[in-house]
């Protein structure tokens, strides 16, 4: 009896847990709920615990009331000047209307919000991306660059779309995520750099070819006139012995004949001095010793 | 009494019936993995309860006819008439043994089917679903589940003991069914509940269904050795046979201390005395289920106490509401009402926490030593930036402005780690669904921004710590506006380079560099060889000059004194000096040379000789004509 009236307890306590857990909701600090009875909404409850009719008289939905984000598809747009740009934005956004949140949306589902601001989110884009040149997005020049200025018109158009429509949606900001181009292009790209690479290249091998003949040539140039400096300071320092020389000529004024016949030797010697041949006959001295000692002269 | 057989089975039908429609309508509600397995545990037990209480109406046909039979046996007297023809005159018995024999192992197979496929597409679906419980709806769903257990909890408990009466076999099928979906209802509920209040146990609802899983595939299993040993059962005639769909597993499960009291059986023959009677296990047996309840309880009032760690900080809620008074946790032992009126969240405020920009970690490559441009180290991402460097080569080539445009853009990658603090948890919690995300978000628009206004070459070269700097402030800016509560404590480019695919390029430019510098420093050595020897020759020159200046002044001075005195001695004998001259000089002068003396006197014979060719130095190889000759 008394194990029976235990299993009676806690079957019954059990059950008004249970049941409790069917008539109170919580909403979290972060949360806002909407109350609908029978389909229709009948309050906005805030944070706290609070009282309801169990399913299916009574409907809970929750919606988490802080910004929430998401970033869009990496897609293909083209700009003003008909380059192709890959673009992704993120996009943070709130529910400013629970009641109306759940009116647009089939039980308040976040995810269809999400696809429906991603939806818009794309015809925007790609309206602003159209009105911009690729330099507007890009360049090295950061007071051409309209970055902020897009981001603002892109969320201004988004804005303004939701607010005609009345969903129950706060865009709290939005910003570009991501840039990028085709994956053909992105290769055309890599060839251009490349090629920029290769100018850098055969920029550095041909001067430094040009650099290397340039400072060869200068050597030469120097060393050429270093010569010829040297060959006319020796030419002149000859000249000056020369000159020098010619101051003893008048000695041999006295007797040129004999200057002459001794210079005539000394010219003999000089020439005589490398292998040569000489061929004589016996009316020159020495040899004219022989003269006669020998003859073939018929009858002589 | 034959009749209330069939009414419990009618009971056990209808609430299968109603559990497993309730139970699919739930699961569809909140979406709920688990609730899938048990909403087709709950079928399977709906039709077997189905067939269970058509298997009682056929044994109540047969019983009424056969009383029937006796009835008018013993009113007329002719009891052989029916002795002999019994198949004709009892149908309803016929019926039943039609039925047994055929539909049952008919049904038993279609079972077994049923169970095996919905193992198999059950297991498949779950690894293939992405979705899972609301968690909106978790709570109800878990009262709901909670009402569903208890509920089958008091019929099949009731059915089940029904069962164990004679003549209610046919019971213990269905009511074991019921039992054991009260437990996996039971099982769904706490699934449902914790995976509803937890979000970092979110997979729960998912591990739970693949129990009931594995759950139906022992079923199947079960199922299938019981029909293959049904072909060697033996057959005994009088003795009633156990229902071929009627599950040994479900029935443990159902009646766990049948378990207990086997195992109790099995005690008392191991030790020869009855160990069960003892005091000790009839406490624990009869306190077995305060036990639990005060498992139960201490388990509820271990939710009163939360300890903070180290590092950490905690949101307290009261029933949602921030509480009023100490909504954050400090590190340390708190009180606080029990679950689910106060919750705690915790967030690691203390910890340095990294995410990154540009690249994914890959452990592979990091572990390699080296880190180079041209080998792919970790996922990395291009991003865009300016190339005023390209636009100003492509304004001296091409006249297009749009190509100038497109050109002006380059590729670079870069790695930037970011370090972020918590330093407000509840700007952290509060204001953004997820924080971490958009911090993530904010910092890789702040790269893509700086990159998308700065000039390639000088971000590869000297701006990076300039990069760094700016892209701190612009992300903790970022952070502030969107009120994330967190400090940047660093932002480090720590990897900038050109893509893969063009870092080879950007290398081989270096190289070309140190080209030229190698053919430059070549050139200026040689330059420096040729200037030495220039300078060398030329002071040759000059010294030779030098030199010959001195012999010839030298020579000269020296002619001029000898000549003085030569006069001297040509005076004294003029013809014997000019003689003595001669014949002084010409043994010097000819001593080298080659002479040859033509001493013949006839001068009208002409000697040829041919002195292109080699002189013999003998003069005997000479021609010398004959004295004969004319």
């Amino acid at each position: 009896m008394k194990r029976n009236l235990i299993t009676l307890i806690t079957g019954a306590v059990l059950i008004v847990i249970f049941a409790l857990l069917l008539f109170v909701f919580q909403v979290r600090q972060s949360e806002v709920a909407v109350v609908t009875t029978f389909g229709k909404i009948t309050r906005v409850a805030d944070p706290g615990a609070h009282l309801k009719w169990p399913w299916p008289i009574q409907r809970v939905y929750k919606f988490d009331e802080r910004t929430q984000n998401f970033q869009d598809k990496f897609s293909e747009n083209l700009t003003a000047d008909s380059i192709t740009l890959l673009t992704s934005v993120y996009v943070g956004w709130r529910i400013s209307d629970p009641s109306e949140f759940l009116n647009s949306f089939k039980d308040g589902s976040v995810f269809s919000a999400q696809s429906q601001i991603e939806s818009m989110l794309t015809s925007a884009k790609s309206a602003v991306v159209g009105n911009h040149p690729l330099a507007d997005f890009v360049n090295a020049d950061p007071n051409q660059l309209e970055f902020d200025q897009i981001q603002a018109q892109i969320e201004q158009a988004l804005q303004s779309e939701l607010h005609t429509n009345s969903y129950g949606i706060q865009i709290e900001f939005l910003g570009i995520q991501q840039l990028g181009l085709p994956e053909s292009v992105t290769q055309a790209v890599f060839d251009r750099m490349k090629s920029e690479r290769n100018i850098l290249i055969s920029r550095a091998q041909n001067e430094g070819q040009a650099e290397a003949i340039k400072i060869r040539a200068n050597a030469d140039r120097q060393a050429n006139e270093t010569l010829a400096d040297a060959q006319a300071e020796a030419t002149r320092i000859e000249g000056e012995g020369v000159a020098e020389a010619a101051k003893t000529l008048p000695v041999f004024q006295k007797d040129p004949g004999l200057a002459n016949f001794l210079l005539s030797i000394d010219a003999i010697k000089q020439a005589l001095n490398q292998r040569s041949t000489l061929f004589f006959d016996d009316r020159i001295p020495p040899f004219d010793l022989f003269h006669g000692a020998l003859t073939n002269v018929p009858g002589h | 009494m034959e009749r209330n057989v069939q009414q419990h089975g009618l009971v056990n039908l209808v609430a299968a019936v109603m559990m497993f429609i309730a139970a699919f309508v739930v699961t569809a509600y909140a979406g709920s993995l688990a609730g899938q397995a048990a909403s087709i545990f709950l079928g399977l037990g709906m039709l077997v309860a189905f067939v269970s209480w058509f298997q009682m109406r056929l044994e109540e046909n047969e019983r009424l006819e056969k009383l029937e039979v006796e009835e008018l046996a013993r009113t007329r007297g002719e009891t052989a008439l029916f002795a002999t023809k019994g198949a004709e005159v009892f149908p309803a018995q016929r019926a039943r043994e039609q039925f047994e024999k055929f539909f049952v192992p008919g049904f038993s197979g279609l079972l077994l089917l049923l169970e095996g496929g919905a193992t198999w597409l059950l297991w498949r679906w779950l690894s293939e679903s992405t979705g899972g419980l609301t968690p909106d709806r978790a709570m109800p769903a878990m009262a709901l589940f909670g009402i569903f257990a208890l509920l089958l909890f008091l019929v099949g408990r009731f059915s089940v003991t029904m069962a164990r009466l004679e003549n209610h076999r046919l019971l213990r099928p269905g009511a074991s069914f019921l039992l054991a979906g009260a437990y996996v209802c039971f099982v769904t509920a706490l699934g449902i509940g914790i995976t509803g209040v937890k979000t970092e146990l979110s997979r729960l609802d998912s591990w739970v269904a693949r129990a009931g899983c594995v759950l139906l595939g022992l079923l199947a299993v079960e199922m299938l050795v019981t029909l293959l040993l049904e072909i060697y059962r033996p057959r005994v005639k009088g003795r009633v046979a156990r229902p071929l769909y009627d599950s040994r597993i479900v029935g443990l499960l159902a009646q766990p201390e049948g378990l207990f009291t086997t195992a109790l059986q099995a005690l008392d023959y191991q030790f020869g005395f009855k160990v069960s009677e003892t005091w000790f296990f009839q406490l624990l047996r009869k306190s077995l289920l305060v036990l639990f309840l005060a498992q139960l309880a201490a388990l509820l009032l271990s939710t009163c106490v939360v300890i903070i760690e180290p590092g950490e900080q905690g949101v307290l809620e009261h029933f949602g509401r921030l509480a009023a008074g100490r909504p954050v946790l400090e590190p340390g032992a708190h009180l606080k009402w029990p679950w689910p009126a106060d919750e705690v969240r915790r967030y690691r405020t203390g910890q340095i926490q990294t995410f990154n920009v540009g690249f994914t970690p890959d452990a592979q490559s990091e572990a390699e030593p080296t880190v180079l441009w041209s080998v792919v180290h970790t996922k990395e991402v291009n991003f865009l930036v300016g190339n005023p460097a390209a636009a100003t080569i492509t304004n001296s080539t091409a006249g297009s402005g749009d190509r100038l445009k497109v050109v002006s853009v380059g590729l670079i990658d870069i790695s930037i780690p970011v370090q972020f603090q918590i330093t407000n948890v509840l700007d952290w919690a509060y204001h953004n669904a997820d924080p971490t995300n958009l911090l993530q978000e904010l910092a890789t628009r702040a790269v893509v921004h700086y990159l998308a206004g700065a000039d390639l070459n000088a971000v590869l070269s000297q701006s990076r710590v300039e990069a760094a700097r700016q892209l701190e402030q612009r992300i903790q800016a970022d952070a502030n506006r969107h009120q994330l509560g967190v400090k940047i404590l660093f932002v480090g480019v720590q990897d900038l380079h050109p893509p893969v695919a063009v870092a080879g390029d950007y290398e081989k430019v270096i190289g070309a560099t140190q080209q030229k510098i190698a053919l430059t420093n070549a050139a200026v050595a040689e330059a420096i060889q040729t200037n030495a020897q220039a300078g060398a020759q030329a002071f040759a020159d000059i010294s030779q000059a030098e030199a010959g200046r001195q012999q010839t002044e030298l020579a000269a001075s020296a002619r001029a004194g000898l000549f003085t005195n030569q006069i001297a001695a040509y005076d004294a004998a003029p013809s014997v000096y000019g003689q003595r001259a001669y014949f002084h000089m010409f043994p010097a002068a000819t001593a080298n040379a080659r002479k040859y003396i033509l001493l013949v006197t006839n001068t009208y014979n002409v000697l040829q000789f041919d002195l292109e060719d080699k002189i013999r130095d003998d003069l005997l190889n000479l021609n010398v004509p004959s004295t004969n000759s004319p």
